[in-house]
């Protein structure tokens, strides 16, 4: 029989808290967590809200004008090569590790494997080759390429931990995190790693965000309490956000076997391209359909099985609508009908880091036994009919719950999470 | 890229330019550099040398530079890795205009080899 990745441990740095008390509090009271905002201190941007990341500051690209909160330590060894979403992560994993009680030193015999998912850090990219143009070659950071290119995560976490399993990092634009939470389910399954550290993360600066600006996907909506509101008829764009979150799976056996609290098994997952487009998601939300038909049939479970659905949905009023259509296939079609609610109303789009964010989410409605509401939804497009999105949060604890991410050139992926037996 | 011209100048930092890069370190060290630049005067820089040690060090050290023998290992006692000594060197370059080789950082082993190194290229002995 295959080993079961369970999830032990999570970790959290994002717009609606830093720890697992704080997130839980504003998912179960749907408080947001955005703040009016001045990108490239231009007011004329139309942009005004983004999911900040409280208590974090990068004044600059030298790591030593950054500050973060005082619960949190970061080696001098360790920030010299961090981009700052390296450090959001090192923050997340310090809370994982605790919470499922391991040590460093536990994660260096060649069991534990980490996959990772950033875009990599347009901040720091930017700086370096500032630095080359201006200087025609002459001069460059020599840490400008580790702390800047997607892979960043990886290269630094591996180091710090030693890491000696499986190493990679993942690069599906929205979808990355759940492509690594998905791929690194697989490497336990198959038994070639006991333990996974699975890291999503993302900078927020004005660079990382003011470029989705370019593509018309940012809301325009100045009130941070309405500007995210996934499946809303007046849905017009989403809100950036960042930060990182990581969990920690490890295989069902091990984990029982040294204690340690099992939050939810990983059950099953999926994925789908959509074939259409590198930018919009698929009209009829093709992809994403198969992605949750796959999902389900590799966990074994049936559409109506389902209790929960945290969606992918955006805000956007293209991509939402795409989900719509692709849940309403799989679920209202099937006679089935799960909530639905898309956490990204409260915290903001995060990006790579949304999979595994989302994940980790499901994880506490789990282990928590609630359901989050679909914050900010006043007037649902009539293209959700059929579709339950509650307004508040549920007292309802979900014993099966899917998640599901979509990203640049139609890449879907789901995943399952069960509650433990 | 396009074909080599001999005649590009080379680069070197600015005034501000320098003045940003040392805003980080101590003010004894800033003082020093600021009466190395009106001096020439290599016996002036040790605060600065250890002062640049200081902020590119990956650990902490257990004490400060100007206590440690001139023979303490930057690689082997105190923990400099070849990413740090990079760094060193980098920064080290544009704040003094000059240019180290790769075969020049080879040879420096010690903290004396750093500062008669530093002390040399900043200020060579005259002709003979």
């Amino acid at each position: 029989m295959p080993s079961l990745p369970v999830i032990t441990g999570l970790g959290f740095v994002t717009s609606i808290g830093h720890d697992r008390t704080t997130v839980l509090r504003h998912l179960r009271e749907l408080r947001h967590g955005f703040e009016s905002v001045e990108f490239f201190g231009n007011p004329n941007l139309a942009v005004k809200i983004a999911g900040t990341v409280k208590g974090f500051f990068f004044p600059t690209t030298n790591w030593r004008d950054w500050r973060w909160p005082e619960q949190f330590s970061v080696d001098r060894e360790l920030i010299r090569g961090l981009a700052p979403h390296g450090v959001y992560a090192i923050c997340a994993m310090q809370q994982a590790l605790a919470e499922a009680g391991l040590d460093r030193n536990q994660l260096r015999d060649g069991s534990t494997g980490l996959f990772c998912a950033s875009a990599g850090s347009p901040f720091m990219l930017g700086s370096f080759l500032d630095q080359m143009n201006q200087t025609r070659g002459e001069r460059g950071n020599p840490m400008g390429i580790v702390t800047s290119i997607a892979g960043t995560l990886n290269f630094n976490l591996a180091a710090h931990y030693g890491i000696t399993g499986a190493v990679c990092g993942f690069v599906s634009a929205c979808s990355s995190s759940s492509h690594a939470l998905g791929y690194a389910m697989d490497e336990i399954r198959l038994g070639r790693q006991q333990r996974m550290l699975v890291v999503g993360a993302e900078d927020i600066t004005d660079v990382s965000v003011l470029s989705f600006s370019s593509l018309r996907a940012l809301s325009n909506n100045p009130d941070p309490a309405t500007a995210s509101r996934p499946f809303d008829r007046r849905r017009d764009g989403f809100v950036g956000t960042g930060g990182a979150v990581a969990l920690i799976l490890e295989d069902a056996a091990l984990a029982r076997s040294r204690g340690a609290r099992i939050q939810a098994e990983l059950i099953g997952w999926g994925q789908a391209g959509d074939g259409h487009s590198v930018a919009a998601s698929h009209p009829q939300g093709a992809g994403l359909r198969e992605a949750m038909r796959r999902t389900l049939a590799d966990a074994r479970v049936s559409a109506g099985d389902i209790a929960y659905v945290n969606a992918h949905a955006t805000s956007t009023p293209a991509g939402d609508r795409s989900e719509a259509l692709a849940l309403k296939a799989i679920f209202t079609d099937q006679g089935a009908h799960p909530r639905i609610s898309s956490t990204k109303a409260l915290t903001g789009h995060g990006l790579s880091l949304a999979g595994a964010m989302e994940a980790a989410f499901c994880t506490l409605a789990i282990s928590e036994g609630f359901i989050p509401g679909a914050a900010h939804l006043e007037e649902p497009d009539p293209i959700c009919a059929g579709l339950d999105l509650p307004r508040t949060s549920l007292d309802e604890a979900p014993r099966l719950v899917l998640n599901n991410s979509s990203g640049f050139g139609g890449s879907n992926v789901c995943h399952v999470l069960r509650r433990p037996t | 890229m396009k074909p080599i011209d001999a005649s590009a100048p080379s680069h070197s930092a600015t005034t501000t330019e320098k003045e940003e890069r040392i805003k980080h370190l101590p003010a004894d060290a800033r003082a020093a550099f600021h009466r190395f630049q009106h001096d020439r005067n290599p016996a002036t820089l040790d605060p600065v040398i250890f002062a640049i040690l200081q902020d590119f060090i990956p650990h902490e050290p257990a004490r400060p530079f100007t206590e440690m023998p001139g023979t303490t290992q930057l690689i082997e006692e105190l923990g400099f890795d070849s990413l740090a000594i990079t760094e060193v060197v980098f920064f080290t370059e544009d704040l003094f205009g000059i240019n180290i080789t790769n075969d020049e950082i080879m040879q420096v082993r010690t903290l004396d080899d750093l500062r008669n190194f530093i002390h040399r290229k900043v200020a060579p002995p005259p002709p003979r």
